[in-house]
């Protein structure tokens, strides 16, 4: 297993007169490969989660794993883990620093302590990657488009070679376009480079379409988890706590109440619309 | 760690003392600062002490929450007792090369720590019971006079508020940027002071970035809402004192009458 929590707990400010239990009882386990979407709403811990799998965030109780071994254990070398597991924060452009686009991406690579040529040879292979070209990479990371600077951040946390990559709400306050670039970095990242992600959104649409396995999160609790399709049975269940399948899914669910056969394993509305078609011509 | 400072934040919670009109609190304030300074001997302030301890234990906050707000000047109170521990000449006690301690000094150290210390806390409390909001009503209210001459009082009520409003702001965001650049390996807490300096940058320049954008934010959201200063502005909530206000000065009136008579002693 590359990650697993067990049992985890998280509660803020204890004793503050604020607290909040984001996360409850909390059992999950990620292998290598996966393209895991998490969903939920504002407040369902769903960044604590991505803040607790990196170590960032210590949990109150419960154990969080990565291959096998508890990563606050006292000589497990955190620093070494926050660079194999990648973490990209919302709205990531707000972390950008530095006076160039390079050397911005080299900042996380640089930290890890490697040499100045592999440095750059990482951010220059970490900016190919997310599609930014070579007439960006002296610029300023101010003076980029949001989409633009978001995949720079992207790119910040790639140079760091990462064995697994948390986007939190990659997709925030993006066009469509952006959206579609993002979302289409990261199954290119899934599929040729092999890498595991771990995609939190609230919007189902998103996480459906290239996540190969969704996690349902409610009020700092794991309630769903299983294969898009499945997920898409529960869809009374997802309205009750505000989510909703994708419209597609929608349609076809409501097709299916009214006689339709077939169609049970769609996900994207290109397979939804293929099945209703195809029961259509019977 | 960033979230210790308590300065600027509010703790919600059911009192007399966040029932109170804000500018009781601001005026006993600042009487109970002035009346730190006014302290000559160990009575006074014991008398300060138990007045606090007095107003702590109505206000419902914790006592753990309150003392946070020192954490930061740590090194002032260390530094300021250490300074006058040894540099208050007087009859010495203990002598070591060029450091010597008199009797005077120990007693200098230790009144102005505790000074020290008071003022803090003294103020943190103010903070902790009363919304940001409270407090520049409370201001704009007592300051009101100085409309006369030609002193904007509410616009430096509004700035002030503002400006209150931003510190948890601000700090949240720190402390998101921070968590941020530490998942890039980013290392605030190893090193000497220039390269912990320097280590700062990754946090500083996004943080100056963002509090510049928020500002320019809530400049057109003030402007999209017709905002053009206090004139001809009328309050949903006027502040009216209640029994309770008249009581609150009362204690505080025989609080500074005690320490007078404290200090003829």
């Amino acid at each position: 297993m590359l990650m697993e929590l067990k049992n985890v707990n998280y509660i803020y400010g204890i004793g503050s007169g604020y607290e909040k239990h984001a996360v409850k009882n909390l059992n999950l386990r990620i292998g290598p490969g996966e393209f895991i979407g998490v969903v939920g709403h504002t407040g369902s811990g769903k960044s604590t989660l991505a803040r607790l799998l990196n170590g960032l965030e210590k949990p109150t109780s419960g154990q969080v794993c990565y291959h096998g071994i508890d990563i606050h254990n006292k000589d497990f070398d955190r620093k070494e883990l926050r660079s194999k597991v990648g973490l990209v924060f919302q709205y990531p452009e707000h972390q950008l620093f530095e006076v160039s686009v390079i050397k911005d991406v080299e900042f996380g690579p640089r930290n890890i302590g490697l040499k100045p040529l592999e440095v750059e040879l990482r951010a220059y292979n970490a900016l190919k990657l997310t599609g930014i070209g070579e007439e960006l990479i002296d610029a300023s990371p101010h003076a980029l488009s949001g989409g633009q600077k978001r995949r720079v951040a992207i790119a910040g946390v790639l140079a760091m070679e990462p064995e697994i990559l948390i986007l939190d709400e990659p997709t925030a306050g993006l066009d469509p376009q952006g959206r579609t670039e993002i979302l289409e970095l990261l199954e290119r990242l899934h599929q040729e480079q092999g890498l595991t992600i771990l995609l939190i959104s609230h919007s189902m649409e998103d996480v459906a379409r290239y996540a190969d396995r969704i996690l349902v999160m409610r009020q700092g609790e794991l309630v769903l988890d299983g294969p898009p399709a499945r997920i898409f049975r529960y869809e009374e269940e997802l309205q009750a706590i505000g989510l909703n399948v994708p419209e597609s899914i929608g349609i076809l669910h409501q097709l299916q109440k009214h006689g339709m056969t077939g169609g049970e394993d769609c996900v994207t509305a290109e397979e939804a619309a293929a099945a209703i078609a195809a029961w259509i011509r019977k | 760690m960033l979230r210790d400072i308590t300065i600027g934040q509010y703790y919600p919670a059911q009192s007399v003392i966040h029932c109170l009109d804000p500018r009781v609190k601001i005026a006993g304030t600042l009487a109970y600062i002035i009346s730190l300074f006014w302290i000559s001997n160990i009575w006074g302030y014991v008398a300060a002490i138990l007045f606090f301890a007095f107003l702590v234990a109505l206000s419902k906050v914790p006592f753990s929450y309150i003392i946070r707000g020192l954490k930061p000047i740590l090194f002032l109170m260390a530094f300021t007792g250490l300074i006058n521990l040894f540099q208050t000449p007087g009859k010495t006690i203990w002598q070591w090369g060029i450091l010597q301690i008199s009797e005077n000094g120990i007693r200098t150290a230790i009144f102005l720590i505790l000074r020290l210390i008071l003022l803090v806390i003294g103020s943190s409390l103010m903070t902790l019971t009363t919304t940001p909001n409270q407090l520049t009503d409370g201001l704009e209210r007592l300051l009101r006079p100085l409309n006369r001459v030609h002193i904007p009082v509410h616009e430096v009520a509004m700035m002030m508020s503002i400006a209150l409003r931003f510190i948890p702001i601000l700090i949240e965001e720190a402390d998101k940027i921070m968590k941020a650049q530490m998942a890039r390996g980013a290392d605030f807490e190893s090193g000497n002071i220039f390269q912990r300096l320097r280590n700062m940058l990754p946090l500083l320049v996004p943080l100056f970035v963002s509090a510049a954008r928020r500002a320019n934010d809530l400049a057109y959201a003030m402007e999209a809402r017709c905002y053009c200063g206090g004139e001809g502005r009328t309050k949903m909530r006027p502040l009216r004192y209640s029994f309770a206000d008249l009581a609150a000065y009362s204690c505080m009136a025989v609080y500074l009458i005690l320490l007078f008579v404290l200090r003829r002693w």
